[in-house]
Order: C-alpha cells, then structure tokens, then sequence
C-alpha cells in the first residue's frame, strides 16, 4: 500500500520527468515516439536493448540522446571481427613505475554502452560482453569488477549483409530484453530533417533530466506497477499460445515471459498507469518476444502480430 | 502424396505389423475349426516372409511369386471343397484373400484395408457359431482389431496397454448405440439362401430304427431341445414328445413309409419335397377332416431345437404350429421345410388326444400300411398273436395281455445282447433283455399280427428341469420309443410298452431306470456328482436366455418388443424412441463440453465488459479476439462517434475494475451498462444529429 501510495504521489513528478525525456529525445530522432518510448522502458524495466536496422537510421543517435538526457556515461564501441575480449573488457598493463599491474578499464565500465555491429565480432568477443550485460560485473585475472550502475546496453546489427558475420545465437538474444528496429522516418519527420534541423546540434544541446538516482528511482516504480489476475490470465495464455501453436517450434520460456510481465510493468508507467492493461503488453510484445521466439520460416514478428490478433484478452 | 518420400515415410514400422499380425491370428483361430488347416500354415508363411522383409533379409515377392500364391490357394480350395455357391468355401476365400494380402502389406493404407477385412472375418465367425464362448470370443476379436486401428496412428499409441485401452473405451463408448440399433434396425430376413454344408452328420433319432440305435443315443448327454411352456405344464407320463413315425417294418428295420423306396433323403432331394409318402396337414381334405377344437385344454410352449440335420420337430400329441416353415404331417407330427441345421425355435400348441374329437377313421389305405408285415419270419410272435385273436380278446385285451407278458419276465437293460434273423421272436421268447426300441417293435410287430393297426413313434420322452421350471432339458439319452393303436373308438391311442417293464424311466427319466449301465462309457462320469451336473443346468440355463433373448431375435420378437416398449408401432413413435435417446445423449455432451470447456469462470467485470462487447455486436462493430480494451473503444469512437464517449468511459470503468482492482469502478461498470443500448442510442443520436452530445473527450 505504502509503495502505491507512492507512486502516486509522485505520479505527476515522474510522469513530466517521463515526458520531458521522451519530448527531448524526440527533438533529436524526429517521428520515432514509439521506438523512444520502447527503449526507455527498456531501460526502466532494466534491460539491454537490440536494435536490427540499416545504418543510418539513427541508432547511435537514438543511443546517445538516451545517454545525453539520463545523464549516463556513454561509450562506443564499433565491433569487428579482429576484436579481442580485452578491447571490451580492459586489460591489466605493468607500469614500472608502481612496478604492478593496473587495470585499464575497458569501453564496458560506462553507463551506457553502445556495441555498434556487435555481430561482426567474434563469438568469443560477443561472449564476454554478453556476460557482462548478464551479470553486472566482469572477471578479469581473478579478480571480479562489477560495472558502473545502472548499466545499460544497446547493442545493434545489420540485418543485411551479414556475409562475414557471427550471427548471435538464440541464446545470447535471449540476453536483450527487447529487440526493436526503427524504420524509415515518417514524411513529416523527413521532410523537417531536409528543412535543416540538425539532430546533432540538437544532441548537443539536451541536458540531463534526471540523474542516476533519480533513475535508479524510477526503475524501482516498475516492479510496483500492478498486474491484476485478468492481465496474469492474458500473459498466459499468450505464453501459452506460443507453446502450443503449431507456427513456433520454440515457445516463450519462463524468463521471457517474466520480461515480458516487466517491460509492460515499464510501459505502463511510462504512461502513467499504476495498474497495467493488456494494451502495455501488447505494445511490447513484438519487442520482447520477436527475437525470442523461434519459428519455420515466417519472422518472428510477424507471429507476434498473428498471435496478438489470436489470443483472446478476455478469455476464451 | 506422390514420390518415393511419401512412400517411405508411409512404410510400417514394426509395431504397426505385430498389432496387424495379432489380429489376424485372432480372427483366424476360431476359424480353424470349420476351414481346412492348411490356411492356417499358409497365414504362418506369409507372415514369415512379411517378417524376414521387415528385417531386410528378404524382398516382398515379385508379380510371379504371387501369381503363384493365389493359384495355390486356390486350387488349395477347389480341391478342399470341390463346391463353389456354399457359405465354408466363400469364407474360406475370404480368410485366403486375407491371409495372401499379408505378402504385400506395404503402405498403412494395406494396412488399414486388412484390418477391416478382419473385422468382416470376424463376423463371418457367427454364421457357424452363436455362443456365448463365441459372441465373447468375437468382442475379444473387435477388441484386438480396433486396438491394431489404433496402433497404426504412431509410436506412443502402439504401446500394447494404451492401444487395448483406447480401443476398448471407444467400444464401451459404442455399447449404447449398439444396444439401440440392436433393438431397432429392422430384422431382414436372408436375402438369398446360402448353401449349408450337407456334409454334417445328422445327430439323434434318424428315419429308421433297427435294434440298437436308440441305446446309442443314450451315451449322449448333448442336450436336444429345450421346451418352457406357457401355461399349463404336462405331467411326466404326458411328456412323450413325438418326433416320427415308422409304419414300414422289413422284418429288421422300422422304417418311414416310402423310406424302402428312397424318397427319403432330404439332403438330395432338398427342402420341400414331398417325396416321402406323408399326407400333409393343411392341403386338400386333411384339414377338414380333421380339426382342432378352438377351445378347450391345450399345452402352449416354446421348443427350441438343436441342430439335428433332419426336418423332424418334436411335439407333444396333436400339435398345431403357426411358426413360418413348420408343417404339419397326417401322423400328428411336425416337420421342417428343410434339415434343422442350426438351432430353430417353433411354438407349438397341443391338444391332448383324450380331449379332443375321436370322430376319426382310418381308411384302407392306411389301414393297410399300419397293419403291413414281412411275408415270413419271427413264426412264434405271429404263432401268439394269432393264439390271443383265435381266442376272441379285443384290441384292449390283446394289448394288456401282451404288456402283462413283458411285466412279468423282461428286463430293461441299456445293452440288450445281440438278437439274430427273426428279432421279434428271440426278444419274446428267449433274451427278454431290451431296450425301448425292442419293446416298442415287438409290440407293435405282435399287434400287427393279432390284426390291430399299430405303428411306432420315435421322439423324446421327459427331460429335466431347469432353474425351477423355467425350462425343460430334453436330452439325447431321453431318446424314446413306444407304440400306438388304432382302436375304432378313440383313434389312435399311445401305447408304451416300456413303461409295463420299467415304469421309472418314464417317471423319472433314463438315469434311474437303467442305473449302472446309464452313461457307463463316458469317460469321466460327471453325471455321478451332483455339483457338476448342478453346474451343467446352470451353464445351459445361461445358454438358452441367450439363445431366447439374443440370437432368435427375429423381426416378429423385434416388433413385439418394440410394441411392448412403444405401445404401438408408427414412424412417430419410432422416430421418437430412437431419436429422443439420442439427443438427450448429444445434449449431455453438448454441456459437458461446454461447462469443461468454460474452465474458471470470468471476474464479474470481465463478464460485464462482455456483454457490452455483445450489445455492440448487436450494433455491427464486434470486438476483435486480441482487440485491446483501449484500442476497441478507439475504433468504436472512429467508426460510431455518436457512442465513442460512452463505449470510452465504459472501457476506463472496466479497466480500472478488472486490471487496478477498483470495487468502485466495477459498480459504475454495471451501472453505465444498465442504460448502454447501442441500437437505441444511435438511433436517438441519428435522429438528434445536431445536439451537442458530441465532443466529450473521456480518457485517452
């Protein structure tokens, strides 16, 4: 009770902060207020975030107003296929002067990080970031270092061209809590892009809105955004169609259905909501289960969308 | 489904094959008894060779291999039968055709084409055999063969308890419809006559009798009919169940008149030949002549009869039949249409002959067949006859002096020692050790010689009860001769000269009268334990319900039941008696399906934002399944304006009630829904286009 009471006490502070972030960001990726609000809750909901898009579509942008606007640190990181683990993680140097090893923190000791190509590297590489991203922490000669907090990923891939590529296993995709592509920007957006406004200027100008505790504040509201048993019904049947259903060779496991219950939990309070409604998990669905759901053929979007459609919200 | 992937994935796998081998064993067995044994090593054959191709030792036979296969067979079974048109060779054929399909068992669809074959062989098991042991040796066989159905779906439903299971629950699950069909699918009566197989032995008493024949019969403990009576019930000494009658002796042999002529073998001349010399009942005068009174004591029962592969039926004195095939002769006996080869069940009611009319007579003609001898032989009979008419006695004298005669010095034994050329003579005067066939012969040889016309009739005398009365059990042992004369004042009159010797037989059966001797060379005498024997009525007491409920349910016990059931029979009444059952059955499962269905039931909000859904339906904008709440209120604002800011605040009413647990809210739910009529509201709002409902902005 104390905890709702909460909530919605600072609903008004919380929802302007939420606004104020998603105006700002949407300054600088023009017509992308879905995408944005996506990758906020996926931070909220503390998960690392996929893009899969053609360059140029304003990944790194997107990534970096997110830095820009959470005041987090940001570093990035351009994958390659010569990439070693240490180039992510850091590596221990001897300096004759203190006649010891000290450690040089890598690019992962940042708030947010952004691995651009990540699948141009080698597994091994993948690997150790991945592991990372998991476990808050890297181990390094021994000796364990845990990453700055809150630690925040967006990693992203070309979907084309992948000739020359490792392409992440199932399991490492598993590791993103959403997998979220951008798209061409609307005409509107277009056209104002031609008409001179420069996003990068615009980066430049964003200031913090909210700072690390502040944030690590609004990551904990998540977890008490309500989910009543109506919606817990929905989630499983949803979870229960992708068993079942003959299209999905592979199923929602348990931990994706749990993300999924937590980057709703992130959506709704996005937008204010102190319970949340079918429609928050509908809106993260195809983030949360596309890439986790393994199908014969068709994408796993497009079953997300099929599913949605099937699925009955108040039961059958 | 075409190319070589299909077919490869369409192979049997090995459980598929052992379940199809299963049935057919199954079927097959019982079947060894009636058709050549040979099959049965042919089947073993084949499925060897099936076996070594599964196990790649060996090819499927070729084209030539299995030409050769079914010329094989079937000069295999021309040679076994020598006749086509009989129902053993059709059979036969069939279980071949079956048996050879085992050599090109390829695909599930051969499998699935010799299953069904089975199930057809198995029926083919109750054209020779309507058992109990049977009937529940072919539920075993519709069993195995469903189960083998069921094991060729895949892996997990091959499992030997899961496929038994299965298939006996669909069967249990089929019981009732069986059980309906069973009592109204109308009874046809066979549309063609199959040939039986002629070659059976004929069992029990045969159209002659010499010395010796009947004391056969009495080492047989085969039951022979079985008769419950509806009504009053004759006493012991009535109970003469007449059979034949043999009028003709050759000095040797009592014989049915025309038998020396050799009309009388029914298997040749087939059903309906009168070539044996009867008058027959019911044609031209005879039926006048003598008629039976309407009125008055008569014994109403049920005969049920074994196969005996003769026509005779067996009836108290003066029967009447109106059973279909059943026929009256001028002897007062009954006969078949044709050989009793399977069981036959008749109604017969008698008159007994003290009661009714004696205004018969007894023409020439007759009168000379009933007084007929040989020329010659047995001079001392003749020589004492004649002495007893010389001396002036009446019929009536004649015959008490000759009963008075066995009384005083005859023996009734089961082996009567062997008797030479004149019979008659030797048993009177010298071994007076006889059976009931010797005495009823020499009685009637010696009446015959003091001029009276007499005859004897061969049948069954007694039988024994069973399940207090329920029925009684004729026997084979119960094989009886006696005698009857013709007296001018009462007609023919039954005369059993046995029962002056041993009047316990006919009291009390063969097994008091004859003791020791009865049933000596059985060779385990279970007769001697009453337990046993207890047993025996007791198992053929459930033989002959079953006989009487099931298997003799014809057309006309079908309509008597259903009338009984039904009142009367008409298309309404039997269209409800079928149907009523059956919708009642459909509409228990219609609402177990929908009540397991259901699962748990829906939050009251849930419910009620469903019946909005619904009055929106009505209205022609129907939720979407996956349609969130939020969107669908959206679309009803787009598509319907009018109804968007009410179909709004319900949605944020039901929202709040059913996803943010508010008790308010689901009252308001309920309360905005009292007064949502889509059809009305948009009515109103149509007819009223310009007030300003409009433009209420609620929620989003």
């Amino acid at each position: 009770m104390a905890s709702e009471e909460k909530l919605s006490s600072n609903g008004f502070a919380v929802q302007k902060i939420i606004s104020a972030i998603v105006a700002d960001i949407g300054k600088v990726l023009l017509g992308k207020e879905h995408q944005v609000k996506l990758a906020l809750a996926c931070l909220l909901a503390r998960g690392h975030l996929l893009i899969e898009d053609l360059p140029g579509m304003g990944k790194t942008t997107l990534a970096h107003a997110l830095a820009q606007v959470l005041g987090l640190s940001y570093k990035r990181v351009q994958f390659t296929s010569d990439m070693l683990p240490a180039d992510i993680i850091g590596v221990s140097i001897f300096e004759r002067d203190s006649g010891q090893f000290r450690f040089h923190e890598g690019p992962v000791f940042s708030q947010l990080l952004l691995a651009d190509e990540i699948n141009r590297s080698s597994p091994k590489t993948q690997s150790a970031l991945l592991e990372a991203m998991e476990e808050h922490q890297v181990s390094i000669d021994g000796e364990t270092r845990a990453l700055p907090e809150p630690f925040f990923v967006i990693a992203t891939q070309n979907p084309l061209q992948q000739s020359g590529t490792f392409v992440l296993p199932e399991s490492q995709l598993d590791r993103f809590l959403m997998r979220i592509s951008l798209g061409y920007p609307t005409r509107e957006a277009e056209r104002a892009l031609f008409q001179g406004v420069d996003p990068r200027a615009q980066l430049a100008r964003l200031a913090p809105r909210i700072n690390s505790e502040g944030l690590r504040k609004l990551q904990s509201l998540v977890g008490q955004v309500k989910a009543s048993d109506s919606l817990l019904d929905y989630l499983e049947r949803l979870v229960l169609h992708s068993r079942q259903s003959p299209e999905c060779t592979v199923g929602l496991s348990p931990r994706g259905a749990l993300a999924l219950l937590h980057a709703a939990r992130a959506w709704a309070l996005i937008h204010n909501r102190s319970h949340l409604l079918p429609e928050d998990l509908q809106a993260v669905l195809p983030a949360v289960a596309g890439h986790r759901l393994q199908t014969d053929g068709t994408g796993g979007t497009q079953l997300v969308e099929r599913m949605m459609h099937q699925v009955d919200i108040i039961a059958a | 489904m075409s190319g070589g992937v299909s077919q490869l994935e369409s192979l049997l796998p090995r459980e598929s094959l052992l379940w199809i081998f299963a049935a057919q064993l199954a079927v097959l067995l019982p079947h060894s008894v009636h058709l050549p044994l040979w099959l049965l090593g042919g089947w073993c054959i084949a499925v060897y060779w099936r076996l070594e191709v599964f196990r790649g030792r060996r090819e499927m036979p070729g084209r030539m291999v299995k030409l050769l296969a079914v010329s094989l067979a079937l000069a295999g079974l021309v040679l076994t039968y020598r006749r086509w048109f009989a129902l053993e060779p059709m059979v036969a054929l069939l279980a071949v055709s079956f048996t050879l399909k085992n050599i090109e068992l390829v695909s599930r669809r051969d499998a699935l084409l010799s299953l069904l074959l089975a199930y057809f062989l198995a029926a083919t098991l109750f054209v020779f055999e309507q058992t109990i042991p049977y009937a529940l040796y072919g539920i075993l066989c519709v069993v195995i063969i469903t189960a083998a159905l069921i094991a060729q779906q895949g892996l997990g439903s091959a499992r030997p308890g899961r496929a038994l299971g299965m298939s006996a629950k669909l069967l249990a699950q089929a019981m009732p419809v069986m059980l309906v069909l069973f009592v109204v699918v109308p009874r046809l009566g066979p549309l063609w006559a199959v040939p039986q197989n002629s070659n059976a032995a004929t069992t029990g008493i045969s159209d002659s009798m010499s010395p010796g024949d009947l004391s056969e019969l009495s080492k047989s403990a085969k039951p022979a009919l079985r008769i419950s009576f509806d009504g009053p019930v004759p006493p012991p000494e009535q109970r003469y169940w007449r059979g034949l009658v043999y009028t003709h002796f050759d000095g040797r042999r009592w014989s049915e008149p025309g038998a020396d002529r050799g009309g009388l073998n029914w298997g040749r001349s087939g059903p309906g030949s009168r070539g044996h010399g009867r008058s027959h009942r019911g044609e031209g005068n005879d039926a006048s002549e003598r008629p039976l009174p309407a009125v008055g004591p008569r014994f109403r029962y049920q005969v049920i009869q074994e196969p005996s592969n003769s026509p005779w039926l067996f009836a108290l004195a003066r029967p009447h039949s109106e059973t279909r095939g059943v026929r009256e002769t001028g002897d007062d006996t009954l006969v078949y249409k044709m050989p009793v080869a399977s069981r036959l069940a008749y109604d017969v009611r008698s008159w007994p002959r003290d009661n009714a009319s004696s205004d018969a007579r007894l023409d020439a003609l007759e009168r000379r067949n009933h007084l007929q001898l040989p020329a010659e032989g047995n001079p001392r009979a003749r020589a004492w006859a004649r002495a007893r008419r010389d001396e002036g006695l009446s019929a009536e004298a004649i015959s008490d002096a000759l009963l008075n005669f066995y009384n005083r010095r005859f023996t009734y034994t089961l082996r009567p020692p062997a008797l030479g050329a004149d019979s008659v003579d030797e048993f009177l005067f010298s071994t007076r050790e006889g059976f009931c066939e010797h005495f009823a012969s020499s009685y009637v040889f010696t009446m015959r010689a003091a001029g009276v016309p007499a005859r004897v009739v061969a049948g069954y005398q007694g039988g024994e009860w069973v399940e207090q009365q329920e029925y009684l059990l004729v026997r084979e042992y119960d094989a009886h001769a006696w005698a009857e004369i013709w007296l001018p004042a009462r007609g023919w009159v039954r005369v059993d000269p046995t029962a002056s010797v041993a009047p316990e037989r006919i009291r009390d059966g063969l097994q008091s009268a004859a003791a020791d001797e009865f049933m000596q060379d059985a060779l385990v005498p279970l007769h001697k334990f009453a337990f046993i024997s207890r047993l025996q009525l007791q198992w053929d007491m459930v033989n002959y319900r079953w006989y009487k409920t099931v298997v003799s349910f014809d057309s006309e016990r079908q309509q008597g039941l259903l009338r009984r059931i039904l009142g009367e029979i008409s298309p309404l009444r039997m269209a409800l008696f079928i149907g009523l059952p059956m919708l009642l059955a459909l509409l228990c499962l219609l609402l177990w399906l929908k009540l397991s269905s259901r699962g748990p039931t829906l939050p009251v909000a849930s419910r009620l934002y469903l019946r909005f859904c619904q009055r929106m339906a009505g209205a022609g904008l129907a939720r979407n399944p996956g349609e969130a709440p939020g969107d669908y209120a959206r679309r009803i604002e787009r598509e319907l304006p009018r109804l968007g800011p009410i179909a709004a605040r319900i949605t944020s009413a039901y929202e709040k009630a059913a996803y943010g647990g508010d008790p308010l809210a689901e009252k308001q739910l309920r309360r905005l829904l009292r007064t949502f009529w889509p059809m009305r509201l948009a009515g109103d709002a149509l007819r009223h286009t310009d007030s300003p409902t409009e433009g209420q902005s609620v929620g989003q």
